[in-house]
């Protein structure tokens, strides 16, 4: 399904420290995702995870470290510089347009004009923009809605589902982006919590990088490969999902287990 | 979609499973009470207004129901459709531009200036009028951007403008603009010209709107500045635009006004923003921003000018027209409310719809 070089990761953060004034509130974390990866941050709260986050979305500057996005060196100025590296933060509440039916949604910034003279005019081709947010909603598994449904009018998960969906299409295109969810099924039914992991799973399967900072264990087991535990500003777990005990995992978010990098936790 | 996944591998089976079953909704899963709701609120001013129709055409027959009376509505309510159109544009776009009599009575007093004291060709001074409403619109904009709340720069610039207009006249109305006739008292196959210029600045609103990315965008920039923002899209340029085509309109209201009384007067009417305001409440524009369709406006608009036309037929006083206009803005303001309310509670109780959907 993808082209892309499975070897080197799509995200690659390496010894970040970020400071705030004294307070170091990252040290020298290590943090990788690869591409068609599910990566869950976890931690408890103040540990640094969302902060980590917005390390990666360019919203924050590390104060040491290297990022690099498929090997290649970067530094982010500003979350428009991680968005054209590839690197799509999906926001909850600032996501989409509520007046505004799903397929302008998906469609803004990236409208397809008509062809020939009214296209010049900036006239713009609703039919093919609602095929192609269909199309796009479908190979992600999640056409919930008709096209024409204002997003006010939708469901708490269907809302959210076009909300990632709108980062995934901007982020998958032939070289795959990651994709950086903050709580995504926070406030979410149960089905519609199955809604949205239905989605993250296929994001991943079609070679999108994805990470996921929660608290929510069981989304972990649902949709991660891999859990990275932070503990006060320090990783102090990286383990695949699978196979590892959830009360250690517990432990590690605690503080009660021991780190599993010995140094760093000296 | 529930099987607990345990390997890659495997992972992608069961989504795709599901996906496949997936009942696609045809656009009529929508509840029927919530279908008649949103009806109700999009449409309802229309059918407010062929209420009013019915009962004026009965109460106040013969005189209501005829062409020339229908002109005589047309033409009262277009100056009203003008600035509501500035004021609408405005507020869809997030903006509400209050300076819109000050432009209006600026630029048809430079036009006046222009054509009267300079001798300057109409063709020439009527285009820079409406430059000149852009401009403002910019200056408004480029103020507004730095962090002030709009309602308060538009009072400033509103002041500042009505005092310019009169710098430029000494004060007086200037007289003697017979030649924009054309578009004011002038009947052309018995419509008068205000009417051709409603319906063509609506319909270029109105297409400009709905059909063109710029337009899309300028909606969405009203609802949502911020996720646009994140779409790539500078949304400060469309809101220094809500306040350009506010602008513009003001400039068209203002020279209209002018053309009809052949003088231009420096004395800028902020009633006139008002009865604006109405039309543009009464069409259910949401002063938040975002929502909101044109011919609506014009629809809220032509109420306006119907209620007063019918009571005046029937010698019933005018005042009672403001009275009922009021009225009427209230109640709708409640049923608003109302619609609301009752869509939200609906899609509440039938939120996990077309997700139960696949499994029935």
């Amino acid at each position: 399904m993808t082209s892309t070089d499975v070897t080197t990761p799509a995200l690659d953060l390496s010894h970040i420290d970020l400071h705030y004034g004294y307070v170091r509130a990252l040290a020298d974390i290590d943090f990788h995702v690869m591409p068609g990866e599910v990566v869950g941050l976890l931690g408890d709260n103040g540990a640094g995870k969302s902060t980590l986050l917005k390390v990666m979305s360019g919203a924050h500057r590390p104060s040491e470290g290297t990022i690099r996005v498929h090997g290649k060196e970067v530094s982010f100025h500003s979350p428009s510089d991680a968005s054209e590296a590839g690197i799509q933060m999906v926001y909850q509440d600032l996501a989409l347009v509520d007046a505004q039916d799903i397929s302008t949604n998906l469609n803004i910034g990236r409208e397809i004009l008509r062809k020939g003279p009214l296209g010049w005019l900036g006239f713009v081709d609703t039919k093919a923009m609602r095929k192609r947010a269909e199309s796009e909603l479908d190979r992600l598994g999640v056409r919930t809605a008709p096209m024409t449904r204002p997003t006010e009018m939708l469901s708490g998960g269907q809302r959210q589902v076009v909300a990632v969906a709108r980062s995934a299409i901007r982020v998958s295109g032939d070289a795959n982006g990651v994709l950086l969810l903050d709580e995504p099924t926070a406030a979410l039914g149960y089905e519609q919590t199955k809604l949205v992991e239905g989605l993250i799973r296929r994001m991943a399967d079609q070679g999108i990088a994805i990470v996921i900072v929660t608290h929510n264990l069981p989304l972990c087991h649902e949709v991660a490969d891999r859990v990275v535990i932070l503990n006060r500003g320090r990783k102090v777990a990286d383990v695949p999902m699978r196979g590892t005990d959830p009360d250690h995992i517990v432990g590690w978010i605690t503080g009660a287990r021991p780190s599993m990098f010995e140094d760093s936790a000296a | 979609m529930s099987t607990p996944v345990s390997d890659s591998a495997s992972r992608g089976a069961p989504s795709s499973a599901a996906a496949a079953d997936t009942v696609v909704p045809t656009g009529h899963d929508m509840p029927r009470g919530v279908a008649a709701l949103v009806f109700l609120r999009d449409r309802g001013i229309f059918i407010l207004w062929l209420l009013l129709i019915l009962v004026f055409s009965f109460w106040c027959a013969p005189y209501f129901f005829t062409w020339s009376n229908a002109m005589l509505i047309a033409n009262a309510a277009a100056l009203t459709a003008i600035f509501a159109a500035g004021v609408g544009l405005g507020v869809m776009s997030g903006v509400l531009d209050l300076s819109l009599p000050g432009t209006a009575a600026f630029c048809a007093c430079l036009t006046g200036w222009l054509a009267v004291n300079k001798g300057v060709s109409l063709w020439i001074a009527l285009p820079i009028a409406l430059v000149c409403g852009a401009l403002i619109g910019v200056v408004n904009g480029l103020i507004s951007l730095q962090g002030f709340n709009p309602i308060i720069v538009t009072i400033g610039t509103l002041s500042v403008l009505t005092g310019l207009a009169s710098v430029i006249t000494g004060g007086l109305t200037i007289p003697g603009l017979d030649g924009l006739t054309f578009m004011g008292t002038r009947r052309y196959f018995g419509v008068p010209a205000p009417v051709y210029i409603v319906a063509a600045l609506y319909l270029v609103g109105t297409i400009f709107l709905t059909r063109t990315r710029d337009g899309i965008r300028f909606m969405a920039v009203g609802g949502n500045a911020e996720a646009v923002r994140r779409s790539g899209i500078h949304s400060d340029r469309y809101k220094v635009m809500g306040f350009v085509i506010s602008g513009i309109c003001a400039a068209i209201g203002g020279l209209v006004a002018t053309a009809i009384t052949t003088e231009a007067n420096p004395d800028a009417s902020p009633a006139i923003i008002f009865s604006a305001l109405t039309a543009v409440a009464l069409a259910g524009v949401a002063m938040s921003g975002g929502r909101g369709s044109l011919p609506r406006v014009l629809v809220g608009a032509l109420i306006l000018a119907t209620i007063a036309n019918g009571l005046i037929i029937r010698g019933v006083q005018t005042y009672w027209a403001t009275v009922i206009t009021g009225v009427l803005l209230l109640a709708s303001l409640g049923l608003e409310r109302f619609i609301q309310k009752s869509v939200s509670d609906r899609l509440m109780a039938t939120s996990n719809l077309s997700v139960h959907q696949k499994k029935v």
